[in-house]
């Protein structure tokens, strides 16, 4: 049988475009190529290339691989091949924002061809929010203000919504559309993300203790969501070392506080 | 926008034919740049019209568009890639709210992409070799910007036009070409030596004539107030 060597990690929100730092789902999602220094490649497309969301990228994953980024609306002054730079990549990290931009602006530039051809290729697809739902037949999209569903790249069957716990709005549209008949799927909380190996989902992983993922069908006009319990992933190694330096120490202090206090109570 | 110009924000307020116009902004083509947002809130402070401006990749952005967009008296779109700016349009549906506010005599501006976005066709240069890309259409004739400050878009625009490319117009920086209804009213320029050229073939061969520019700054009559007043696109 033919290795499936196609992989998909769609996260479902948090990560380094958030104050909360889920620092182990970046490194898992480093570590899926299994090569000591993987080419890492962030594509801030929904977000309109913003600066915070590209500075935050190479801060998060310092030391895990050889970083990059493609900006699309920056091509006049920083000119590259997009298909050539993509498919040189080991891991394509998509980044949050709007998903109708996004599948606009990658359709224009041919990029979802090109992102079809990495996935075959064996480069390992992620992202979280736009960039986990893009990969999927649906999604649930913000794009226009309120929740609704839009269609993604379709390199995954079903649909996807993301920041299950925190947009209620999201949640609920997700609810409506897959009992109106939207193909059932998996909505996802902050910090969890779905490894898909080919179209089959493979593993479930969490930074957070207590995220999940949700399977979400319809049967009978009833709407079922069944929770899928995710492998907690273990701290990332020097925990805060991306972080602001007084954060770090905080954090230090915080940890030997509590670690104080622990010997302190009586067995 | 011209870092210390305002030659050419001035034409283009006046053009509207009222003391303190509604003006939005579109910096879609450059996926809404903040830094491009400061200077346009700059260039066009509150004090001379009501300036406001529509992001399309913040996330949970207001719908109505569509409304906010009829409602002004010029609609001034930033310059970037011209290719994702279309096709963010046409994802939000504002391509359309364009043509309505054109026929309604709202006046659309801009730079560079926001030039090229109203004509049919034209020739891109943003993306490293020059290309070609179709636009909205507003304006039956082609256009392509930056003419004489990068290389390669003369050579491309020849070739695109004897290709079949519809004839059209070519504008270097600080030219403003002013369009009544789909006819070229005026060329404009903020800087003395800017050049615009109308361009065309003839029996196989291109044609380039130099249009008469208009410098700002020399004294200009005011344009007249709108009728049909449409597209002033225009290169910086």
């Amino acid at each position: 049988m033919r290795e499936e060597r196609r992989r998909i990690l769609a996260m479902g929100g948090g990560g380094f475009t958030t104050s909360v730092s889920d620092a182990p789902l970046e490194h898992y999602a480093a570590s899926l190529p299994a090569v000591a220094e993987p080419a890492i490649c962030l594509l801030p497309t929904a977000g309109g290339d913003a600066d915070e969301q590209i500075d935050r990228f190479h801060r998060a994953f310092r030391g895990l691989g050889r970083l990059s980024h493609l900006s699309l609306f920056r091509l006049g002054t920083h000119p590259v091949d997009p298909r050539e730079h993509l498919l040189a990549q080991d891991v394509i990290y998509v980044g949050g924002g709007s998903l109708a931009n996004l599948l606009a602006i990658w359709r224009v530039h041919g990029l979802d061809e090109t992102l079809r051809e990495a996935w075959e290729r064996g480069i390992v697809l992620c992202g979280v929010s736009a960039g986990s739902m893009c990969w999927f037949e649906h999604g649930i999209t913000r794009s226009h203000g309120r929740s609704r569903p839009a269609a993604g790249l379709g390199l995954l069957p079903g649909s996807n919504s993301v920041h299950h716990g925190s947009d209620p709005d999201r949640r609920a549209c997700y609810a409506e559309a897959v009992l109106d008949g939207l193909p059932p799927g998996y909505a996802v909380d902050d910090g969890v993300g779905l490894l898909f190996a080919g179209t089959e989902l493979v593993e479930v992983v969490s930074a957070r203790e207590g995220a999940r993922a949700h399977r979400i069908e319809a049967d009978g006009g009833r709407l079922v969501e069944t929770p899928v319990l995710p492998r907690l992933l273990d701290p990332a190694p020097a925990a805060g070392r991306d972080a602001p330096v007084e954060i770090a120490e905080f954090r230090e202090a915080r940890r030997r506080r509590e670690a104080g206090s622990r010997r302190a109570r009586p067995v | 926008m011209e870092a210390g110009n305002p030659l050419l924000d001035d034409y283009v307020l006046r053009a509207t034919g009222r003391e303190r116009p509604r003006v939005c902004f579109l910096p879609s083509a450059s996926g809404d740049a903040d830094h491009y947002i400061v200077r346009f809130y700059q260039a066009f402070s509150a004090d001379r019209c009501e300036p406001s401006h529509i992001s399309l990749f913040r996330r949970g952005g207001a719908s109505g568009w569509r409304e906010h967009l009829l409602s002004q008296d010029l609609i001034y779109v930033g310059g970037g890639s011209v290719i994702s700016l279309l096709g963010v349009w046409q994802a939000h549906g504002i391509d359309a709210v364009m043509r309505e506010a054109w026929e309604r005599g709202i006046v659309l501006s801009g730079v560079s992409a926001g030039s090229l976005c109203w004509f049919a066709e034209g020739i891109t240069g943003f993306h490293g070799t020059p290309e070609r890309y179709t636009g909205l259409g507003l304006l039956g004739c082609s256009n392509t910007v930056h003419y004489e400050s990068e290389s390669g878009r003369e050579d491309a625009y020849r070739l695109a036009l004897r290709g079949g490319m519809r004839p059209g117009y070519a504008a270097s920086d600080g030219v403003g070409l002013h369009f009544a209804g789909g006819r070229l009213l005026r060329a404009v320029s903020s800087r003395p030596d800017a050049r615009a050229f109308r361009m065309r073939t003839v029996r196989g061969r291109v044609i380039r004539s130099a249009l008469r520019v208009s410098f700002l700054g020399d004294a200009v009559p005011a344009p007249a107030p709108p009728t049909r007043l449409a597209a002033l696109p225009r290169a910086a």
